[in-house]
């Protein structure tokens, strides 16, 4: 007697499913090797007797427990097919550097309409763009492209956050004094000029780059300075300099 | 982790396919072979999610022949086997 039958999506069962019919598959294909006669799956039909749930979000099954009546039936059936087949049927897997809807600061409503239209990862919805296709109204004006994309370029940011290596002092081309701030990611999006605030004031920010920042100093720095660097929307750090050393 | 008196369920499948589908009379020189057959049956099932979330299953086919008024729930598994390979090798 099984323990008590645990709640299931049929996603995750089929995934389980085929992980345990390949297993069956390269069991028979070692036998192969030595037997002259052996035999492949060709086809697994499952008829199970379930009880589905609906959360409001998705649908899951609990498979019927001995003495319950009144279950439901799903059938699910794996047939075998050919590699140019499964080509042809499957999608492309995801790029390296691709983000997934669930990695997407967006409400979860949003994410379920998106899944819906079978976008799962920012690739999907580049290549809906591509395709001219308006979001607004296959999803009856609920998802709005313009503010998904700056969802997007937040998560994209957010897996390449700037980082402050060192921040000195220096004198530019006419010996005026400024602050050079080193590091990664700094200054990326070429559309964007970044902000600089020293002490709350603001300062002129003289070049960037994604290595390297460099704002003029209009007045003399203090023992403590707040330094604040807006390097795009989503990225806002702020940096305390002391005369002398550089904490971030 | 699966109740142990299941087993994964590739293992079912490959135990029903665990057998000899060649029949040889050397006297008459007859040898036949099975090329296709088809397995129906009811077996119980234990799903369970393991640590890493996946799901695992695990089928028997009936354990008790006792006819009782609780019941387990049978599912039914169908598969077919085709032959890969004849029995001359091609």
């Amino acid at each position: 007697m099984a323990t008590e039958n645990t709640a299931w999506q049929l996603e995750d069962f089929v995934d389980s499913l085929v992980v345990e019919l390949d297993k069956t598959r390269e069991t028979l294909a070692v036998k192969a090797i030595n037997k002259p006669l052996s035999y492949t799956v060709k086809e697994v039909a499952l008829d199970l007797n379930i009880f589905p749930s609906y959360d409001g979000d998705q649908i899951s099954f609990i498979t019927a427990q001995p003495g319950q009546e009144g279950a439901s039936k799903v059938s699910i059936q794996l047939g075998s097919i050919t590699d140019q087949q499964v080509r042809a049927t499957s999608k492309t897997p995801s790029a390296k550097g691709d983000i997934t809807i669930d990695e997407i600061d967006v409400d979860k409503s949003t994410k379920k309409k998106l899944r819906k239209l079978g976008v799962n990862s920012v690739d999907d919805l580049k290549e809906i763009e591509q395709k001219n296709v308006d979001l607004k109204k296959v999803s009856d004006n609920s998802i709005d492209y313009g503010a998904l994309a700056k969802q997007i370029q937040k998560s994209k940011r957010d897996q390449n956050p700037p980082r402050v290596q060192a921040v000195s002092l220096s004198l530019d081309e006419d010996e005026k004094p400024c602050l050079v701030i080193k590091g990664d990611n700094l200054a990326i999006d070429p559309g964007f000029n970044p902000v600089a605030v020293i002490n709350k004031k603001l300062a002129g920010v003289m070049s960037t780059s994604p290595k390297e920042v460099k704002i003029s100093l209009d007045s003399d720095l203090t023992d403590n300075n707040e330094v604040i660097l807006t390097f795009d929307p989503f990225a806002v750090m702020k940096v305390n300099v002391k005369t002398g050393t550089a904490v971030s | 982790m699966i109740d142990e008196a299941f087993m994964p369920f590739q293992q079912i499948l490959a135990e029903m396919l665990a057998f000899d589908g060649e029949f040889s009379d050397e006297e008459a020189g007859v040898r036949s072979y099975i090329t296709r057959y088809e397995i129906e049956s009811p077996v119980e099932l234990d799903i369970v999610k393991d640590e890493n979330g996946s799901l695992r299953i695990g089928t028997t086919p009936p354990l008790y022949y006792v006819d009782t008024s609780f019941r387990p729930s049978f599912h039914k598994l169908r598969f077919t086997a085709e032959i890969s390979r004849k029995a001359n090798g091609n």
